[in-house]
């Protein structure tokens, strides 16, 4: 079933998320992280959009202060509801917000401390129907049970404490979770990181159906950028509070224009020992967001750096065919992507049959364990 | 506790082992740093038992890279652990050997297992013939004391008694894992420092003794991706320089792509596969391996619909799974063979062997 993409649901301009730095016994303010620092993008309606970056690049409060779980400083997050038109998100006051956000939900990242272990899942599940009033009683139970199905989790289970279950089952439960309401934006903030490979393509794969059975949206923030090539139809790469680049997967996997994306691609350990290759080394550490340099903020650590880098930001901009960078040269640049792998994938891994006859086994070769 | 730590036992399962060491004896080369041989590890908690490992054979070539691989909760750590002593107070050894040989002409080789766990033979060991690294650069670093302190400790007890000249070399090694301006770091603290920062730290540590094993615990698990290409460029040159031979506990399949020379892919306290690192990744046999280089979306790959998922998860620690303890998830899972039998190490190519039924 194809992905049907539409108007975008999503816009957001300016956005300014920064966090002062309180000290002394008085607890002034001496500065500020700018956590967030002047962000535009826009997400469409059904398509993922990807958000990569370094740890304390922003991409996580990007994704919470979209949400209004932290008030942004500055800017606006323009939410398109098809009934009530352009919501500006960032004007609302508690009350109105609770209105807004069946329509959207979030996906946390550590299956371990974002379900109250004092609920039992059944309640995890059935809270968000019941803060908006949607139903209760055995319509409720109904619901439930249906959610809890729709994510691969046995109904029976709904009495049972969320210790009970494994790392992937609580994510399940997470998204059952987030799917509720019948939000049509979900935020996913690092959904498998905390996963094992086998259950992370289990949870990856339930994203994309319900994606196509709901025709949701995601705004998928990772730091894996394997898993966000497959999972994303646009990505966007951020640096230090600020969005470096924003295009389609394929066009910024296969021909980035930002040197800081060409250096991210370039450090991705390859699944193919028969191609090693010494990574393109990346000097240094990234800057704090409190203390950023001048300029464009990757030029002490950019290999293409000009004397203009030093004291001029550049903007983010579209260089044709949706393609948004902010780097002075990104038309001059002649940078690496990744490597094509011909047939989908490079290791042709042979299927394991079944169908070997019984063997005879001498009895002292066998273990219980 | 410690009292109860016994040599290696033999019980009573004399055809299983005979079998499995002749299958590990195709593995041992002339020289290996380490040789691991049926280990057994059982923690007895008191809602019941946990069969860390249960038969671990393996062996490190001098100067050789070898990934451990395998999901949480398959004993990769614990296999580390059990070469360093350190594994809690809980876990006890049923039987195996942990055979190390420090220098291959002078010494003898040491059976880890039977020396006692704060014995001097142990220390004299521990830190300075084989050190670790470990995952969280932050946890396992002491708060209180600065950079430079915590690694002269590790040269005062083992190298020299001269605090000038342990001071000397806790410089040199700071600068060798390429930290700018060595002395400034060694008089900081580890919050002071960045997460690679951290890790560089941790690495100068381990290698302050110029240990002849290395045994790295998912090193770059909590690093982002271009600070891990910096650590493991960084691990490569040493192991170049010093020929270090190194134990590296991973789950991130790339990481080992590019890392090592062998592998053993491990689950549920086994070694179900083991070979070199080509042979891993063009000539998998294990289902389990198969399955695991399937999970993983590929770079460069065009999205393809969906990704291969091994069904189910690893089960339960205190539950035990009769016969091949990956058939309930197996796709090749033969009903009366692979639920009854825990099929034995088989050779299949040179140095390439497979614990599955599939191939016996």
């Amino acid at each position: 079933m194809e992905k049907k993409i539409g108007e975008q649901l999503l816009q957001v301009s300016g956005l300014k998320k920064h966090f002062p730095i309180q000290a002394g016994f008085l607890r002034r303010t001496v500065g500020y992280v700018k956590a967030v620092d002047g962000i535009d993008f826009y997400i469409n309606q059904g398509e993922t959009l990807g958000l990569v970056g370094e740890s304390g690049c922003g991409k996580s409060t990007t994704g919470r202060t979209v949400m209004r779980l932290y008030d942004p400083t500055a800017g606006e997050i323009i939410f398109n509801d098809p009934h009530q038109g352009k919501i500006h998100l960032e004007t609302l006051d508690q009350a109105q917000l609770k209105a807004v956000r069946p329509n959207m939900q979030i996906i946390f990242q550590d299956p371990f401390s974002s379900l109250n272990p004092r609920l039992t899942v059944g309640d995890i599940v059935s809270e968000p129907l019941s803060v908006q009033g949607v139903a209760r009683g055995q319509a409720l139970k109904d619901r439930v049970a249906e959610l809890l199905s729709v994510v691969g989790i046995r109904p029976e289970n709904m009495s049972r404490y969320p210790h009970a279950f494994s790392g992937g089952q609580r994510q399940r439960i997470g998204i059952a979770r987030a799917l509720a309401l019948n939000p049509k934006l979900i935020i996913c903030d690092e959904p498998v990181s905390a996963l094992d490979v086998s259950i992370q393509a289990q949870v990856l794969n339930l994203l994309e159906e319900l994606q196509r059975k709901f025709g949701l949206t995601y705004l998928f923030v990772a730091h894996d950028l394997s898993v966000v090539e497959h999972i994303a139809d646009r990505v966007a790469v951020m640096y230090v509070g600020y969005i470096v680049e924003m295009a389609k997967t394929s066009s910024l996997y296969f021909t980035p224009k930002h040197p800081y994306t060409e250096a991210l691609l370039a450090s991705i350990p390859k699944a193919d020992p028969r191609d090693r290759h010494r990574p393109m080394k990346l000097p240094g550490d990234v800057p704090s967001p409190a203390n950023p340099p001048s300029g464009c903020y990757f030029h002490p650590r950019c290999a293409y750096c000009e004397d203009v880098c030093k004291t001029e930001r550049p903007p983010l901009r579209n260089i044709g065919d949706d393609h948004w960078v902010a780097c002075h040269f990104a038309e001059k640049l002649d940078l690496k992507g990744v490597k094509h792998s011909t047939d989908g994938r490079v290791l042709e891994i042979p299927k394991p049959l079944p169908g070997k006859g019984p063997k005879t086994v001498d009895a002292a070769d066998t273990m219980v364990a | 506790m410690a009292t109860q730590t016994a040599p290696a036992r033999t019980n009573g399962k004399a055809t299983t082992s005979a079998t499995a060491s002749t299958t590990a004896d195709k593995f041992i080369t002339a020289d290996d740093v380490i040789r691991v041989q049926d280990l057994h590890l059982n923690f007895y908690t008191t809602i019941g038992t946990v069969r860390a490992l249960n038969g671990v054979s393996f062996n490190i070539p001098r100067g050789k890279v070898l990934g451990v691989v395998g999901e949480s909760g398959c004993g990769k750590s614990q296999t580390g652990l059990a070469i360093m002593q350190l594994t809690p107070a809980v876990g006890k050894y049923e039987g195996g050997e942990i055979r190390f040989k420090e220098d291959p002409e002078t010494k003898q080789p040491v059976n880890i297992l039977s020396l006692e766990k704060n014995s001097d033979e142990m220390r004299a060991i521990r830190g300075n013939n084989i050190s670790m690294i470990f995952q969280e650069p932050m946890t396992s670093l002491n708060p209180v004391f600065t950079i430079g302190s915590q690694i002269e400790e590790a040269i005062l007890l083992h190298q020299t008694k001269d605090k000038a000249e342990a001071r000397k070399r806790a410089i040199d090694v700071l600068d060798k894992v390429g930290m700018p301006n060595p002395e400034r770091i060694a008089d900081s603290y580890p919050h002071q420092l960045s997460g690679g920062m951290r890790q560089r730290a941790m690495i100068a540590m381990a290698l302050s003794c110029t240990p002849v094993l290395l045994i790295a615990d998912e090193p770059t698990t909590a690093l982002d991706v271009t600070t891990e290409a910096q650590i493991l460029d960084l691990m490569r040159g040493l192991q170049a320089e010093f020929g270090t031979s190194i134990m590296f506990i991973t789950h991130n399949m790339g990481v080992v792509a590019q890392m090592c020379d062998e592998v053993a892919v491990m689950y549920l306290g086994r070694v179900i596969e083991r070979a070199n690192i080509d042979d891993i990744f063009y000539n998998p046999k294990h289902p389990y391996t198969i399955s695991l280089l399937r999970a993983i979306p590929i770079l460069g790959a065009e999205r393809t619909e969906t990704l291969e998922s091994i069904k189910g998860s690893v089960p339960d620690p205190y539950s035990t799974v009769t016969g091949c303890p990956f058939h309930p998830r197996c796709p090749a899972h033969m009903p009366g063979i692979c639920d009854v039998t825990m099929p034995d190490e088989i050779m299949i190519g040179d140095r390439h062997s497979v614990r599955c039924h599939l191939y016996l």
